[in-house]
């Protein structure tokens, strides 16, 4: 048993749900109207690309291969959390895409050998698609803790001068807005894990059980890639927010205004 | 400090600055709002750097790395108010918990500086950012007493004292003959024998100049 494929009509009365919130947005003047249409018709020709290039790299299979496409994905994400905050690119793309890199491959190489236990680590079947519901979940997080942390950083900014005059090293006077970040960035993620099953099904069981699978082993995929997705999120914003206070602070503990775009 | 000199955009808050603090010694620093006195202390504690001009501590000119071990030999006590948010007892558990700081509660000294100051014993379970301007100052106050430094940064202390209390507080600092005592303060108290009282004012006239 397999899915059934969408048809050409099916997916002309698809792009017709568009018209209400097209319509309520003209009514409510939203200013909607074109970023809906915008974001439909980016989606249509990045999901098409992707369904065309994802035919091709799983009937090649090359582990090489698929490795640069995880590493394209981990690039685009950390270019995303930046252009999403105020920092100056130059200065973070680096240490952003090792940060996910590190985190995000390090948890997909130990969920495809310990926990599903593939022969082939590099399998585009599940290395891709697990890649992109790890690194998409990091992204979000990263967005919020990131832009959290700075926010605070700087709305902050005497509270943290007092914790330094007060004889805090720059690690302990940051640690309440560490603390806060974390918090913020993960709650979301550890909301989702809390409720899964009963308010939401996952995408990835959704498609499992339409794409011919038990409900039995879509659930157990479930299980596994929650957790995965929860630890790899953890790691990946403590990593970012240790690489920012690392960063973006002077030899005096002071903070580095001039690493913010705009200056 | 040697001439000093900050900039901020292209005003210039000090030019030329020079000045010199004795151990033991009590200092008032005064002069109109905006003219630099609370830069004076940010210099000081490396939370800015002079544009030229060096700082000297126990000898040493003032890098980062020193700007460092003032902060964790210096009490200051800012005149913005806003140093922590919560349950106050809870605030001078993380202070305490820095390693700089670590040891130096001492719960019976705690008590007795709150009586010293009027303050009542549940203002510890209060939360900092609901208490009044003055019970913030002595809270400030009695923080920077508790971790057992020697010199003490002071910027407007005691203005939202009253008289009684202001008195108390500069008999404290200005008592203690160990003490060197730094005071931004425009109350009339703090000019007492004994202390040395800096007119920034006066000496912006006849201060040198940037290049």
């Amino acid at each position: 048993m397999s899915a059934t494929d969408i048809t050409l009509t099916g997916i002309v009365f698809c792009f017709l749900l568009l018209m209400i919130p097209v319509l309520i947005s003209y009514h409510l003047n939203l200013k909607l109207i074109g970023s809906t249409l915008e974001a439909a018709f980016r989606m249509t020709v990045q999901l098409a690309f992707v369904g065309f290039f994802l035919t091709f790299v799983f009937e090649l299979n090359n582990s090489m291969l698929n490795i640069v496409w995880v590493l394209f994905m981990v690039i685009v994400a950390s270019y995303t959390v930046l252009k999403n905050s105020q920092l100056k690119y130059s200065s973070f793309i680096i240490p952003l895409v090792t940060a996910f890199a590190v985190t995000n491959v390090g948890m997909l190489l130990y969920f495809n050998s310990f926990v599903i236990g593939l022969d082939d680590l590099f399998e585009a079947r599940y290395f891709i698609p697990i890649a992109g519901m790890v690194i998409g979940n990091s992204l979000r997080a990263n967005i919020v803790g990131i832009n959290d942390f700075c926010d605070q950083i700087q709305r902050n900014e005497n509270r943290y001068l007092s914790s330094l005059s007060l004889g805090a090293e720059k690690y302990e006077a940051l640690k309440p807005y560490l603390r806060k970040s974390l918090i913020n960035s993960i709650r979301p993620t550890l909301a989702n894990m809390a409720t899964v099953g009963i308010v939401f099904l996952p995408g990835m069981m959704t498609g499992q059980i339409i794409g011919g699978s038990s409900p039995l082993t879509a659930i157990e995929y479930q299980i596994a890639i929650m957790i995965a997705i929860y630890v790899a999120t953890v790691m990946n914003i403590m990593l970012c927010v240790l690489i920012l206070m690392y960063r973006v602070f002077d030899e005096y503990g002071i903070f580095r205004k001039d690493l913010l775009k705009g200056t | 400090m040697e001439g000093v000199c900050v900039t901020a955009g292209d005003r210039s808050i000090l030019s030329g600055f020079d000045m010199s603090v004795a151990r033991g010694e009590k200092v008032l620093i005064k002069g109109r709002s905006g003219i630099g006195k609370t830069t004076l202390f940010r210099l000081m504690l490396g939370f800015r750097v002079p544009s030229s001009g060096i700082l000297y501590f126990e000898g040493r000119p003032m890098d980062a790395g020193l700007a460092w071990d003032i902060r964790k030999r210096v009490a200051h006590i800012s005149q913005d108010s806003d140093i922590g948010e919560g349950v106050v007892r809870d605030m001078l558990e993380e202070i305490f918990s820095y390693n700089a700081n670590k040891g130096h509660f001492d719960p019976e000294k705690l008590r007795s500086l709150l009586v010293e100051l009027s303050l009542q014993e549940d203002v510890l379970d209060k939360k900092f950012e609901n208490l009044s301007g003055g019970e913030k100052q002595r809270i400030a106050i009695i923080i920077s007493l508790l971790t057992k430094k020697d010199i003490f940064l002071l910027d407007e202390i005691t203005s939202d004292l009253d008289a009684k209390l202001k008195r108390k507080v500069v008999d404290m600092f200005v008592g203690n003959p160990s003490w060197t005592v730094m005071a931004i303060s425009h109350d009339s108290e703090w000019e007492r024998d004994g202390v040395r009282v800096i007119d920034l004012e006066k000496l912006q006239e006849d201060a040198g100049v940037c290049d």
